[in-house]
């Protein structure tokens, strides 16, 4: 792959935005883009058995890490978990400069009941039996088999030929530097019906994101912009320190760190910009990704709500409407192909023909009749549905959007060729997403919303899809009582990390230590 | 049922600092692990203190104090009652703590060696209520609400529940096919007889008299701010006449304002601008009578009106104090004390306020904040150990007040303000938009040198700090804002807690693992107890009109 195999180069952004330089040459390609015009990706999960840096040469090599400036026709990322960055090189002063969560990792005993992945010392229902099989640390304690993972290489490419021909081919470059491909899974983001790229249960993904702004760092993409600094987008906008580390945040500063104290033999273009006396500018431009493999159960989750609207409909003649279909959108709070339900249906799409997207919860459902409280985006991102009345809902919607990630997940395993039928294939969601503070956004989604028993006056339920096997109620129309589904554990994760996706200059400097 | 929040502070002798946070301890254990086939968890303490809501026992260790041992409480109705339950219940767990502690070396002192001496049987109430800390500020989310109706709400709920839960997995529900009107009636009916006290009217939250005390200590607060402010204005008032004191003040004041004008704005790196969640009249309560005044004309006319009334009430009783002094018939002497309430009353606005804050900017200019404090990894993970596992969550810190004349009274004075105001206005749970914490309170500590916060919330500790940060900054800063360490603040209110990060550190580093922590009602917050107070009110009437069950049905 070469800089110059399309002329002019297009530029990589996503939903509007792109950095301008020198800030698109230093980051990593997937902040800017999702390569959603590669559809095959293989994610490998890398192991080094000794430690050393060398490796990350010879990898790039074969694999260079894409920037954010321009499209190339295959593309590569690279992140690593703090035992990985131990096993470079960095040493404890240097690591202590990283954010608390990432160096605890995610298996943590107090993180993993946050997370509510791990209770009182049992796994929960909506992790896989006997806990799960990869991480960046081994404080897990499961009982079955465990990978370490020290760093996450995906590969982008447009052919499943390609990127798999492409990942044997590093597979042999890695192994005689000792570093092992100890976890594997296969991507992809093929369009399906209605050329929408959809999850294993159907449904359209990646919808919502947050459209980060600041200073001259981010511009539109629209040509006619002519690369003036992005405006604040009022529903969706964040500042550009939400998503990039060494930019200011949610919280009026530049998040501290990471840094690593300056020396002057490493032949590195580290800053000193933004980095207190005597240390150089790890962090800058790179971030924080969160990366949890969930497991769908597509049989599993047809199933359970095709017997729900039965036994709905056993219990109130009257509810006509009430199908598995039904159901799911309402879990998910968005029809298949991606529309936000309302209480009049699904919000008209924007004139683009794309799913309307600036929308307030607040004014249009305030009681969930089209949206469900619980349903799976509200509990996401509330936006202003936490408001206690229309005076509140400005503060409400500031304050949800300091909590917000940047997606960046495909989908893994075949398409369940029948959705009642349990073949038995693995199939499931690499959930990946970039944030600059792991614990105000990524936990406290995951927390205070998604799995908050308590979310919005609701009691006794979780998230329908992402939760464990619970009751999800849904108000509607003209109905006095609500109706109680009794959702099954749709999803289980399998492994997950908190990963440093570092700069290009940062990378540069990880190989030379 | 008014509900009480307070707690004592002792100092510990050094050396049983760790002999008393292991009592704490076993209690702890003790309470979350009780024998099998003995009561639930903490349920020693939930029968035997029928009144109390949320308890604490904390230890604080600091660098520059002895260790203090804080008994943190919240209950209903007067303190005796919950002494004597809790000394029945913990009596002699307390007294082996009380043992950890240092004599007091003032008239307690005696009393302290009664109670501690080997074998006493002296009871402990008079000497914990000897100790008792009122606090400076206090909230309470669930107002008027005691615990017995709270939990009894809660069942109330969910039985609704049950009662309506589809009977047959095949058969049709009743239920589903009834209006709203007839599901009341109907749930009316299926739940009274477990329920009877559906047919005695729901008891006041909040009394009319309690209510008129809360406005009338705010009125008076105000009248004596007032009063106190116009001391300069008044005394110049006495020899000078009245166009040449408007003339002087009003140079002085435009050469304050200018003065201000200039140091308005943040010192580079130092601000924290933040589009909403600030302490504005709107802010303060959502559904509070009082806060129509948001309106700019009604907040400006209700001004207007109070001014008068100082100036009448103030100038009645200066000319009283005048006839009393002087002897001079009254019609001689109340001419010119009006003249000189009021051009002291205008004094206050035109300089004497503006100076104090040009003088409080000064200071807040030179501040030093601290951006790292350190943080005991050992702490953390004892914190981290004790949080999120119920509905609820505890917090207990402790800081160092900043020294000088001006912060003193300023802080002293914000807290009694905001004490009072918060009365008047957070009568419905909610503190600006947010609406999570069930008891609050903050209290001076060492002779006002230190600054206690207590707070049992809903939710994470993550998400309670944010919600500070996002929603009531303002009125946190207000609180907070003058205490050793805090986030740089603008003129007493801005910034400060919104440098978010900086701030969540900062109390993070004040805390103290809540060593023991009793909730009375684990699974209900906030919001939760009023879905439930609303359901019950539904259901204790006989009959609703279709519009009120509509509404009213939406919370089963």
């Amino acid at each position: 792959m070469g800089k110059g195999s399309m002329t002019p180069p297009a530029s990589l952004s996503s939903a509007g935005w792109k950095l301008k330089a020198p800030h698109d040459a230093q980051a990593q390609g997937i902040v800017v883009s999702g390569f959603s015009d590669l559809y095959w990706a293989e994610a490998l999960f890398l192991e080094a058995d000794q430690p050393g840096s060398g490796w990350i040469a010879a990898l790039r090599t074969v694999a260079p890490i894409t920037d954010a400036t321009a499209k190339q026709v295959r593309s590569a990322v690279l992140a690593f978990t703090c035992p990985g960055l131990a096993k470079l090189g960095l040493d404890e002063h240097d690591l202590g400069t990283f954010a608390t969560p990432f160096r605890e990792g995610m298996y943590q005993e107090d993180r993993l009941r946050r997370l509510g992945d791990k209770i009182d010392g049992k796994w929960e229902p909506t992790v896989i039996p006997g806990g799960p099989v990869w991480g960046g640390n081994n404080n897990a304690q499961t009982s079955g088999p465990f990978k370490t993972v020290h760093a996450l290489l995906l590969l982008y490419d447009k052919t499943e030929a390609g990127v798999q021909n492409w990942a044997d081919q590093l597979a042999k470059t890695l192994a005689p530097f000792g570093v092992n491909i100890v976890h594997k899974l296969s991507l992809n983001l093929q369009p399906g019906e209605n050329k929408i790229a959809r999850e294993h249960f159907g449904f359209a993904d990646g919808m919502s994101q947050p459209i980060p702004y600041g200073d001259s760092v981010v511009v539109s993409n629209n040509p006619s912009s002519n690369n003036r600094p992005s405006e604040r987008n009022p529903w969706h906008g964040v500042p550009l320190g939400e998503i990039l580390l060494g930019h200011a945040n949610a919280h009026h500063e530049k998040a501290p760190g990471p840094y690593v104290r300056s020396k002057t033999n490493r032949v590195a273009d580290l800053t000193r910009e933004g980095a207190p006396e005597g240390f150089l500018n790890l962090g800058l431009n790179g971030s924080y990704m969160i990366v949890r493999e969930l497991r769908q159960d597509v049989a599993a989750f047809w199933n359970s709500l095709k017997a729900n609207a039965e036994r709905i409909q056993h219990h109130d003649p009257s509810a006509t409407p009430v199908t598995a279909d039904w159901i799911a959108e309402r879990i998910i709070g968005r029809t298949r192909d991606g529309h936000l339900l309302c209480p009049a249906g699904a919000v008209p799409p924007a004139p683009d023909g794309q799913p309307e997207n600036d929308v307030g919860f607040l004014q249009k459902d305030p009681y969930g009749h089209g949206c469900p409280l619980g349903s799976h985006v509200r509990r996401s991102n509330p936006r202003d549905g936490l408001a206690p009345d229309l005076a509140a809902a400005q503060t409400i919607l500031d304050a949800a959007n300091n909590h917000r990630i940047l997606r960046r997940g495909r989908k893994f395993g075949l398409p369940a060729s029948d959705p009642y039928h349990d073949d038995g294939q693995e199939r499931g969601l690499l959930f990946i997403c970039l944030n600059s503070d792991i614990a105000r956004q990524f936990e406290f989604i995951q927390q205070t919303w998604v799995l908050n028993q308590n979310f919005a006056t609701l009691f006794d339920e979780t998230d329908p899809l992402v939760g464990p096997k619970g009751r999800f109620t849904i108000h509607e129309e003209g109905k006095p009582l609500r109706r109680i589904v009794e959702v099954e554990t749709f999803i289980r994760m399998a492994g997950g990390e908190y990963f440093f996706l570092p700069s290009i200059p940062a990378l540069d400097y990880l190989a030379s230590l | 049922m008014k509900q009480t929040t307070l707690s004592v502070v002792l100092e510990v002798q050094p050396q049983s600092a760790d002999n008393l946070s292991a009592l704490i301890g076993e209690l702890r254990h003790r309470e979350d692990k009780p024998p099998p086939g003995s009561s639930e968890q903490y349920g020693r303490l939930k029968n035997g203190v029928p009144v109390l809501h949320f308890m604490s026992l904390s230890v604080f260790p600091s660098a520059d104090y002895d260790p203090i041992f804080v008994i943190e409480a919240n209950f209903d109705g007067p303190a005796g009652v919950f002494w004597g339950q809790l000394e029945a219940t913990l009596g002699i767990e307390l007294r082996a703590m009380l043992r950890c502690c240092k004599k007091p070396a003032d008239q307690d002192g005696p009393l302290y060696l009664a109670v501690t001496s080997p074998d006493s049987r002296v009871p402990l109430a008079p000497y914990l209520e000897a100790r008792t800390l009122r606090p400076s500020v206090f909230h309470h989310g669930t107002r008027g609400m005691d615990r017995d109706r709270i939990l009894r709400e809660g069942e109330l709920f969910l039985a609704t529940r049950r009662v309506l839960t589809q009977s047959s997995p095949t058969l049709a529900n009743p239920y589903r096919a009834m209006t709203a009107e007839q599901i009341h009636a109907n749930l009316r009916a299926a739940l009274q007889p477990d329920f009877p006290w559906l047919d005695i009217p729901a008891p006041i939250r909040i009394s009319r008299i309690e209510r008129a005390g809360d406005l009338a200590r705010l009125i008076i607060f105000l009248f004596l701010l007032l009063a106190c402010l116009s001391i300069p204005g008044a005394v110049i008032a006495f020899i000078s006449p009245w166009q040449r004191f408007l003339v002087i003040f009003a140079v002085l004041g435009c050469v304050v304002a200018f003065a201000l004008y200039l140091m308005r704005a943040p010192l580079e790196g130092l601000g924290a601008p933040s589009r909403s969640g600030g302490l504005t009249a709107s802010s303060l309560s959502r559904r509070n009578k009082l806060t129509s005044l948001a309106h700019p004309a009604t907040l400006a006319i209700a001004v207007m009106v109070l001014l008068a009334l100082y100036i009448a009430v103030a100038s009645a009783i200066g000319t009283a104090l005048a006839v009393l002094f002087t002897g001079l018939p009254v019609e001689t002497l109340w001419c010119p004390t009006i003249r000189v309430v009021a051009l002291g009353l205008v004094s206050v606005f035109l300089f004497t306020i503006p100076a104090l804050v040009f003088w409080l900017r000064r200071l807040e200019r030179r501040d030093a904040s601290h951006d790292a404090p350190p943080i005991d990894s050992d702490m953390m993970l004892k914190m981290g150990q004790r949080e999120d596992r119920i509905a609820q969550n505890h917090m207990g810190s402790v800081v160092l007040v900043k020294p000088g004349v001006l912060r003193t009274l300023l802080f002293r004075t914000g807290h009694r303000g905001l004490g009072l105001v918060l009365r008047v206005v957070a009568t419905d749970g909610y503190l600006g938009s947010m609406r999570t914490i069930h008891f609050a309170h903050w209290a001076f500590v060492n002779n006002g040198s230190r600054l206690m916060f207590f707070s049992n919330f809903d939710h994470s500790w993550e998400s309670y700090l944010d919600d500070f940060i996002e929603k009531a900054h303002g009125g946190l800063t207000l609180a907070w804002g003058s205490c050793i360490g805090f986030p740089p603040t603008r003129f007493l209110v801005l910034d400060g807690a919104s440098h978010g990060r900086k701030f969540k550190a900062w109390a993070r580093h004040s805390m103290a693992v809540s060593r023991f922590w009793f909730a009375a009602y684990k699974d209900y917050t906030v919001d939760q107890i009023e879905r439930h107070a609303r359901i019950a009110n539904g259901l204790r009437q006989i009959a609703l009109t279709k519009k009120e069950a509509d509404a009213w049905v939406r919370d089963l």
